[in-house]
C-alpha cells in the first residue's frame, strides 16, 4: 500500500464521519490519491463518468426502483395484504406473519429492502398497531427483518452489483437467491410464532376458506408479477435490465388500468422520486468504481489474496472470516460501498480457493443485508424510524431475535452451498 | 429570488423525472421492437445510456436535497451545533477544493472527446459527457453557498441538526 492511498483512506474515513455524501467522499479521497501520486487529476472524474456510461446492467437499477414505487403508490399492496391476511392472519400472532409473507411476495417485484420497509412496511406496521397486541418496537423489528428478503428473492439490486464487479451471471444470481430468500422467511415465521406463543399474541379473525378464491383472484395479478418477469429472464426473452423495464410497465398496467388506483399527478410523483433516488444511488455506485479503480492500480486483491492463502485458511475458515468481517462492517458501512469497494479485495482469494462465485456472491448480498438491520448504522432501522416514529432503539432491542433467525439462515446457506447453487445448476449453471 | 429557487426546483426535478421516463420508454420500445416486430434496433441502447448518465449528474447536481444523499451521519447527528458547524465547513471546504483543482483537467478531458462520435447516434461525446462538468460547477457552487451559511452562522437551525430533513425544512438551500 502506497503512502498515497494511506492518504485518500484516511480522507474517506475522515469525511464520512463528519457526515459529507459518500459519493461526494470517495470523489475527494480520490483526486487526493491521484494528487499525492501524481497522476492526471482528471483520471478520477474519467472513472466516474466511464463506471456510469458503460454499464448497460446499471440501467436495471433506476428501472427496479421505478417499478417498485408505483408498486408502492398503486393499491397493488393492498391487494396483496388481504391476500396475506386470508392466509396467516389466522394464526398467533397473525398480523406479524402477513407481514413477513407480504415482504417475501414484494421482494418477488422490488429489488431494494428500503422500498419494502418504507412501503408496504409502513402499512402493516400501522395495521398491527391498531390491533393493540404488539409493541412499536416489536412491530418496526418485524418489518425491518422481514424487508431484508426483499433483495436475496429477484430481482435484485445488490446482486446486479455484485454480478457488475464479480463479472458473475445476474441470471443464476437471482436464482441463487430464491431458496435463501424462503429459508429466511421460514426462519423469521418460526421466531414470530414462538414470539407470539409466548406473549399470547391473539390471531386475526380467520378470513373464511370460501372467500380465499375471490381473495386470490383480487390479488393474482400482482401475484403475477414474480412469474412474468422470471419467465422473461429464464425463458430467454428478455435481458435482466429488460426484464426491469417490463416489471415497471406492468406494475404500471396493473395499477393504473386494472385497478385504476393510479392518477396522472401520483405518477408524475412516482418519477420525480424515483429519479431522487436513481441519481443518489448512481452517484454512489459510480464513485465506488473509482475507489475500486484505486484499489486495483494499487492491487490490493491480489496482495490481500497472497496474505490470506498463506494462512492456509480452509474454504469454511475464509467464508467464516469473510462472514464475520461483512457483519462488522455492515454495523458501519451501507450494503452498496461494502459490495463495491469491500467485497472485490475478497474475490482473488474466494477464487483461489475454489468457492464458486455465484455461492459467494448470494451468501455476500444475504450477509450485507443483515447489515441493513444492525446498528449503529443500519439504513431500515432509519427508514421504519422515518416513517412510523418508533424509536430506533426500541426497534433493535426487539429485533434481537429476529436478527438471529437470520443468522441462523446465513450460517446455512455458508456451509450447505447446494441451498445456493441447487436452482441454478437445474438451470443450467456449470459451477 | 425564493420564487425564483422554487421554480428552477421544480423545472429540474421535471427534467430528471422525464429523463427517466423515457429511459423507460427507449426500453419499451427496445423489448416490443425485437419480440413484437421482429426488428432489432441499436440505437436504444445508447440512448438510454446517455439518458442515465445525464439522469445521475442532472439529479446528482440538481435535485438532491442534503436528506437524498446517502451519507453516515450518526457522528454528525449527535455533536452540538458547534461543532455540525465545523463538520459541515470542514467537508464543503474539502468537497470544493477537489472539485476545482480536477476542474481543468477534467475540462481538457472532455474537450479530448470533440473528435470522438458516439457509436450508433454518432453524436460529439463531448456534449454527451459535458453533464459532469456541469455536475462538478454545481456542486461547487451549492458547496460554496453552504460554507458561506456555515461561516457567517446565517442558517437558521435552532439547536443542533437531529435529523437532514430539518435542513431540507429552509435552513440550508
Amino acid at each position: 500500500m502506497s503512502t498515497a492511498f494511506m492518504l485518500a483512506l484516511f480522507a474517506l474515513a475522515v469525511l464520512a464521519a463528519i457526515g459529507a455524501p459518500i459519493a461526494l467522499s470517495m470523489v475527494v479521497s480520490a483526486v487526493a490519491y491521484l494528487l499525492v501520486s501524481g497522476q492526471d487529476l482528471s483520471l478520477a472524474s474519467e472513472q466516474f463518468i466511464q463506471a456510469v456510461y458503460d454499464s448497460t446492467l446499471l440501467l436495471a437499477v433506476p428501472l427496479f426502483i421505478v417499478a417498485a414505487n408505483i408498486m408502492n403508490v398503486g393499491a397493488i399492496s393492498d391487494r396483496l395484504l388481504e391476500f396475506c391476511k386470508a392466509l396467516v392472519g389466522r394464526f398467533k400472532g397473525g398480523m406479524a406473519q402477513v407481514d413477513i409473507l407480504v415482504s417475501l411476495i414484494f421482494s418477488g417485484m422490488s429489488g431494494s429492502a428500503v422500498a419494502d420497509a418504507a412501503g408496504v412496511g409502513q402499512v402493516t406496521i400501522k395495521m398491527m398497531l391498531k390491533t393493540g397486541h404488539y409493541t412499536p418496537g416489536f412491530a418496526g423489528a418485524v418489518v425491518a427483518a422481514s424487508a431484508t428478503i426483499g433483495p436475496i428473492i429477484p430481482p435484485s439490486i445488490p446482486m446486479v452489483l455484485y454480478a457488475l464487479v464479480s463479472n458473475t451471471s445476474i441470471g443464476y444470481l437471482f436464482l441463487g437467491g430464491v431458496i435463501p430468500g424462503l429459508l429466511m422467511t421460514l426462519t423469521l415465521m418460526i421466531m414470530t410464532a414462538v414470539i407470539a406463543r409466548r406473549r399470547n399474541i391473539p390471531a386475526e379473525a380467520a378470513v373464511p376458506l370460501r372467500q380465499i378464491p375471490s381473495v386470490t383472484f383480487r390479488a393474482l395479478p400482482a401475484l403475477m408479477m414474480p412469474v412474468i418477469l422470471l419467465g422473461g429472464i429464464y425463458g430467454g426473452a428478455t435481458t435482466p435490465t429488460e426484464a426491469a423495464a417490463v416489471a415497471a410497465f406492468y406494475a404500471l398496467l396493473v395499477a393504473g388500468i386494472l385497478y385504476r388506483s393510479l392518477t396522472w399527478s401520483a405518477l408524475y410523483h412516482v418519477f420525480v422520486d424515483a429519479s431522487r433516488s436513481s441519481a443518489s444511488v448512481g452517484l454512489v455506485i459510480g464513485s465506488a468504481l473509482i475507489f475500486n479503480y484505486i484499489i486495483a492500480t494499487e492491487q490490493i486483491p491480489q496482495s490481500l489474496s497472497v496474505f490470506m492463502t498463506g494462512l492456509e485458511l480452509t474454504r469454511g475458515g475464509f467464508l467464516l472470516f469473510t462472514m464475520v468481517l461483512f457483519l462488522l462492517l455492515g454495523c458501519v458501512l451501507d450494503a452498496t460501498t461494502i459490495i463495491l469497494v469491500i467485497i472485490p479485495l475478497f474475490l482473488p482469494t474466494a477464487n483461489a480457493l475454489g468457492i464458486d462465485p455465484v455461492h459467494f456472491g448470494v451468501v455476500s448480498v444475504v450477509n450485507c443485508m443483515i447489515g441493513l438491520i444492525t446498528p449503529p448504522y443500519g439504513i431500515l432501522l432509519f427508514v421504519v424510524n422515518g416513517t412510523t416514529g418508533i424509536p430506533v432503539k426500541d426497534i433493535v432491542k426487539e429485533g434481537v431475535p429476529f436478527f438471529c433467525a437470520l443468522l441462523a439462515s446465513l450460517i446455512l446457506i455458508v456451509f450447505i452451498p447446494d441451498l445456493v447453487l441447487w436452482l441454478p445448476r437445474y438451470f443450467g449453471y456449470e459451477g | 429570488m425564493r420564487q425564483l429557487l422554487t421554480g428552477l426546483r421544480h423545472f429540474t426535478d421535471g427534467v430528471a423525472a422525464a429523463m427517466l421516463a423515457a429511459i423507460f420508454f427507449v426500453f419499451l420500445v427496445q423489448i416490443s421492437a425485437r419480440y413484437l416486430f421482429n426488428f432489432p434496433i441499436g440505437w436504444t441502447v445508447e440512448v438510454s445510456l446517455t439518458l442515465w448518465l445525464w439522469l445521475v449528474f442532472w439529479g446528482g447536481g440538481f435535485c438532491l436535497r442534503a436528506s437524498d444523499h446517502i451519507r453516515f451521519d450518526m457522528l454528525y447527528l449527535s455533536v452540538s451545533r458547534r461543532t455540525q458547524r465545523v463538520f459541515g465547513a470542514v467537508a464543503a471546504i474539502l468537497i470544493i477544493a477537489a472539485f476545482a483543482i480536477s476542474f481543468l483537467p477534467t475540462v481538457e478531458y472532455v474537450w479530448f472527446y470533440k473528435i470522438k462520435r458516439s457509436n450508433t447516434l454518432g453524436i460529439r461525446l463531448h456534449y454527451v459527457f459535458g453533464i459532469y462538468l456541469v455536475f462538478m460547477l454545481v456542486i461547487m457552487a451549492r458547496y460554496s453557498a453552504i460554507l458561506w451559511k456555515f461561516l457567517s452562522g446565517k442558517e437558521q437551525v435552532e439547536g443542533p441538526i437531529v435529523s437532514y430533513s430539518r435542513i431540507d425544512e429552509g435552513a440550508i438551500k
